[in-house]
């Protein structure tokens, strides 16, 4: 296979090298799931552009102002997990990137990488989407704002133009809500989520005051699950409630089997996965 | 001289700091000058005529040296089919690819990347042909995967297969003892099942690697062999040459598990060196390992008849190996195994019929086992279920039944030095099973479940080994065993330091080299501690005997503790000279009878293990987690008791991932799963929380200082024991391996009543 492999050393410098029509042209930066995809014949570059170095300037991880995050996209994944900034104002990330994958891909696999793969298969999208998060996308005209529910826009298609790549992640501050995150492997513990539930609630006592709710790897693509959340916003913390939210749940998508369980056995999962997420949320401390 | 016991220390690896320190030599990293790679163009589809296979644009790549087709290898290798029981492989494909991934062409160059550039050059026209994957299936099937069988002709049992047409049964071993009619009819109840098992790899970190190079009249091959004596006649065999011509030497293997045993790659590399005119290396990705060699996937009918007393009355199986397109050593392992398909069970009245099926998947072979796990997953599946329904205690229902000293087996053959009893009570005990178990919550249902199994070793095999004594008092010993990760190196110097009296960190064990290790048939099937071992003992005991008479032939009175050294210096004048000592092994064999496969010398020893596990299933989801696993093995008496501890514990690993994770998943022949990110392998936080092992104390007569075999035992008893404890936790019987969430849930959902 023979293809280009340009190291551009400055954001513009690897904008410019990008195509917005080829999609033979495409962004390196970990490379943990490009290069699956290259092993196994699945994608064949035209030219790979890597962000190798320019990393150094986009991999920030930072407490903003406002009592936020803001993480640049070549931040590594076990640096996010080990930053006190993390730890301290978005706890489920940590717990969720414990999970993730193996640390010797989580060394090298970088936030932007992970979200711009438009993989349903993933566990951060749900976690961003609950946690409401926005990216910044950059493109030779310029930059704009992206919601973390918007971003995926099909199987492994996301919003992004082929000229674009994430710049930054911006996780806005969570004041009392507590957020979980559930995931089901199904062929090792090791393994790309079968299944992935996450949720933040907002509470008032024992009322639900704000509940945003997400899945990952039980359609196409991340989602975020409306139904259930007006089910349970205005409700009592407690059993009955989760229980009912995972019927909800269940019935609110319609899931896709794939080697990692049936669609069957899936929707039990999500049933299962929703109430024990939340209640993790409501019983971990603010 | 020592004065130390060499044998029963646990002495850590001889080659361990060799190896934590990256010094340990392996083929893979073995780079010749002039050195060409070679990249294999493999098959896209199960079964098709190639009609057409163009590799000009191939040639035509900057930096390829040239593409070998089967018709550049009938240049060099005239009849270019091997096997070790059936000659039907080609060693690329000649007319019809059988396999998705078999070999069709190879490009060599100078480097392997521009190789791998050639491959995708290469265009080939199938005409796809109707194609058959399922064991039970093909046994039937109208659909074959070869015209005729080829067995080997080495061996005189197989002959009446040769020329054998329109079936894919490859091999089909037939047992009868007693009257299994009767017993049916006379039972007080009969209990039936069948069970499948998955077709998974071997996995060996270090993949398959051969390089070979022409060397003035012969051929020097480097390959990661667990076998290199058998390598080396099957190579002469195919170029038409003496043995002797032929050289083959392997290295430290990065495990082999079964998958590297008979010819792999030499062949193909032989070949190529021969065509080329310049070394070349042949190296398997991790990916092209599944294509290569697996486990059979497998499925057996079993039945029994069981008196009022619940004593089995009666037993028949019937065994499916689906061996996939070529034979490799399946046809043995249905034979070899096939006969202990009843269980470690005293049965009056058994009926084995055990058949190996070709199919248009990748070949099967032997795997940490040699087809003992498969059946034992059956047996000790089936056995549960008997005591179940009888309302028997598990270990009481096995323990009425199991065989005792002396009796004979299903073959006749009868139990000498299998401690059987032994192993069952003392995973009785280990596990506390007569005390009360903690049941769990209704969310967390706990389950025990114990299982045991049985393996014969493969007969007749021989070993040869050679110990030379230096003038300075240190040894060498010579042999053909490969040290694969198993520590054979370190078992191998304490037997001969036992005998020599000399420390085992003293005595150097050189690697095989055919030009120099003399012949060994081959490290596998849990051999080499008996036969080696024995070969061992003799050479280094002709080694003492030799120094008793130099000391007697210098004057010296019998007992003399001369040291070594000095001996040398009293015959020689000067520090010169060896004693060299040689022995060689093969234990009595009786070959069983055509008809019946009755005999009365199937084995020259028994390998048997216990499994208890202690689970946890998450009741809605059907998550299993198995929280304990414990392992009682029947080693004889160990030479080093560590390396066997950790024989039988990575074992259970091993078959652990091959009962809860590790499947390779077909759809219409393709291979869905071919790498490691999606064919499951157990890390560490997949394994149980608890693994525990124990050998009983107990004496093989005929091994080296009571010592046998335990290299497979840890994976016998496995999947069965947690399969045993998953019924015993939620009521749910999986009959089918790996042990999925999803089944137990649709289990449960079933005995709910349905979602």
């Amino acid at each position: 296979m023979s293809f280009e492999l340009v190291e551009p050393d400055s954001l513009p410098a690897a904008l410019a090298l990008l195509d917005p029509e080829d999609p033979g042209v495409r962004a390196i930066a970990g490379g943990t799931a490009l290069m699956l995809m290259l092993k196994s014949g699945f994608f064949r570059p035209r030219r790979l552009v890597s962000l190798r170095r320019i990393g150094d300037g986009m991999s920030g991880i930072r407490a903003s102002a406002e009592g936020g995050l803001v993480l640049g996209a070549m931040a590594r994944l076990r640096d996010i997990e080990r930053a006190p900034a993390v730890w301290q104002r978005a706890p489920v990330v940590v717990e969720t990137l414990r999970v993730h994958s193996n640390i010797r891909v989580r060394n090298v696999a970088t936030i932007g990488g992970n979200l711009a793969h438009g993989d349903p298969h993933m566990d951060l999208p749900p976690v961003l989407i609950v946690l409401g998060a926005h990216l910044t996308a950059t493109g030779p005209g310029g930059s704009r704002t992206i919601a973390a529910e918007d971003l995926v826009s099909g199987y492994f298609e996301t919003v992004l133009g082929n000229d674009e790549l994430i710049t930054e992640i911006a996780i806005p501050p969570q004041g009392a809500r507590r957020a979980a995150y559930q995931k089901c492997t199904t062929r090792a513990a090791d393994d790309w989520p079968a299944l992935g539930v996450a949720v933040s609630l907002g509470l008032e006592g024992a009322a639900i005051r704000e509940a945003r709710v997400a899945v990952g790897a039980v359609t196409d693509r991340p989602v975020r699950l409306r139904e259930t959340e007006a089910l349970l916003r205005g409700g009592a913390v407690g059993e009955s409630l989760w229980r009912e939210a995972g019927e909800v749940a269940a019935r609110e998508v319609e899931p896709v089997g794939d080697d990692r369980g049936s669609a069957l056995y899936k929707r039990q999962l999500l049933r299962v996965a929703m109430r024990r997420a939340l209640a993790q949320a409501a019983g971990a401390a603010g | 001289m020592s004065g130390v016991r060499q044998v029963g220390r646990s002495l850590p690896r001889l080659e361990a700091r060799a190896k934590v320190t990256g010094a340990a030599e392996y083929v893979h990293n073995l780079h010749l000058p002039g050195m060409l790679h070679g990249r294999i163009f493999r098959s896209a589809v199960p079964h098709a005529e190639i009609r057409a296979l163009d590799v000009k644009a191939a040639r035509a790549v900057a930096g390829v040296h040239s593409v070998v087709t089967i018709d550049d290898i009938r240049t060099v290798i005239p009849d270019p089919y091997y096997g070790p029981a059936f000659h039907d492989q080609p060693i690329l494909a000649e007319g019809k690819v059988r396999h998705v991934g078999e070999p069709v062409a190879v490009v060599l160059a100078e480097e392997a990347k521009t190789a791998e550039e050639g491959c995708r050059a290469i265009a080939v026209e199938y005409g796809e042909l109707p194609a058959v994957y399922d064991e039970v299936e093909a046994a039937r099937s109208a659909v074959h995967v070869h015209d005729a069988l080829k067995p080997a002709g080495a061996f005189p049992d197989l002959q009446h297969l040769a020329g054998r047409r329109a079936t894919n049964v490859a091999l089909d071993f037939h047992l009868r003892r007693g009257d299994p009619e009767g017993a049916f009819a006379a039972a007080e109840r009969v209990f039936e099942h069948t069970f499948r098992s998955q077709q998974v790899m071997h996995t060996p970190l270090e993949p398959h690697v051969s390089i070979a190079e022409a060397s003035g009249s012969g051929i020097t091959i480097h390959t990661s062999s667990q076998s290199p004596s058998f390598v080396r006649s099957e190579i002469a065999r195919l170029l038409g040459w003496p043995e002797n011509r032929v050289r083959v030497r392997t290295a430290y293997l990065g495990g082999g598990f079964g998958a590297k045993v008979y010819v792999k790659l030499e062949a193909l590399a032989a070949a190529l060196a021969l065509l080329a005119g310049r070394p070349v290396r042949i190296a398997l990705t991790m990916d092209e390992q599944f294509f290569t060699i697996s486990r059979h996937a497998t499925t057996v009918h079993i039945k029994s008849a069981v008196d009022r007393d619940g004593k089995i009355t009666g037993r028949q199986c019937r065994v499916y190996w689906n061996g996939g397109a070529y034979a490799d050593i399946g046809p043995r392992v249905a034979q070899k195994s096939g006969f202990t398909a009843a269980g470690p069970y005293d049965i009056a009245n058994v009926a084995i019929e055990s058949c190996e099926i070709y199919t248009n998947r990748p070949p099967a072979g032997a795997l940490r086992g040699f087809g003992v796990p498969q059946l034992v997953w059956a047996y000790e599946s089936h056995t549960d279920l008997i005591a179940r329904a009888l309302g028997l205690d598990p270990v009481e229902f096995r323990r009425r039944n199991l065989l005792r000293e002396g009796r004979p087996q299903a073959t006749g053959t009868k139990m000498r030095d299998a401690a059987l009893h032994q192993v069952l009570e003392r995973l009785a005990t280990h596990i506390e099973w007569e005390r009360p178990f903690d049941r769990g919550t209704p969310l967390r249902r706990r389950g025990r479940g114990v299982a045991i199994g049985f393996k014969a070793s493969i007969a007749p095999t021989t070993s040869v080994a050679i110990v030379a004594l230096a003038a300075d008092g240190s040894a060498t010993l010579y042999c053909s065993t490969v040290d694969m990760g198993q520590g054979s190196d370190t078992a191998l110097a304490q037997i001969a330091g036992e005998v020599l009296d000399i420390p085992a960190e003293r005595i150097r064990v050189a690697h095989p080299d055919t030009e120099a290790t003399p012949y060994d048939m081959g490290t596998l099937g849990s051999r080499s501690t008996y036969h080696m071992g024995q070969a061992v003992r003799r050479a280094a005991l002709e080694v003492r005997d030799k120094l008793a008479a130099l000391a007697g032939e210098l004057g010296l009175p019998p007992g003399s503790n001369l040291p070594i050294p000095e001996l040398f210096r009293r015959k020689y004048g000067m520090a010169a000279g060896n004693l060299i000592g040689s022995g060689s092994f093969m234990p009595s064999y009786a070959p069983p009878d055509p008809l019946t496969g009755q005999s009365p010398d199937a084995t020259p020893y028994w390998m048997s293990a216990a499994a208890g596990a202690e689970v946890a299933v998450d009741t809605e989801t059907g998550q299993v987690t198995v929280e304990r696993l414990v392992l009682v093995a029947d080693a004889g008496t160990p030479i080093n008791p560590q390396i066997v501890e950790t024989q039988l514990s990575g074992a259970a690993i091993m078959q652990f991932g091959f009962t809860m994770q590790e499947e390779m998943v077909f759809e219409d022949g393709q291979l869905r799963n071919p790498s490691l990110a999606d064919y499951k392998i157990p890390g560490l936080r997949d394994l149980p929380r608890r693994i525990e092992v124990e050998t009983v104390d107990a004496v093989e007569r005929d091994g080296p200082f009571g010592a046998k075999g335990v290299g497979e035992s840890g994976t016998y008893a496995v999947s069965p024991a947690i399969a045993n404890a998953v019924e015993d936790a939620v009521g749910v019987r999986l009959n089918e391996l790996p042990l999925k969430a999803e089944a137990v849930w649709q289990a449960l959902a079933a005995d709910r009543g349905g979602r």
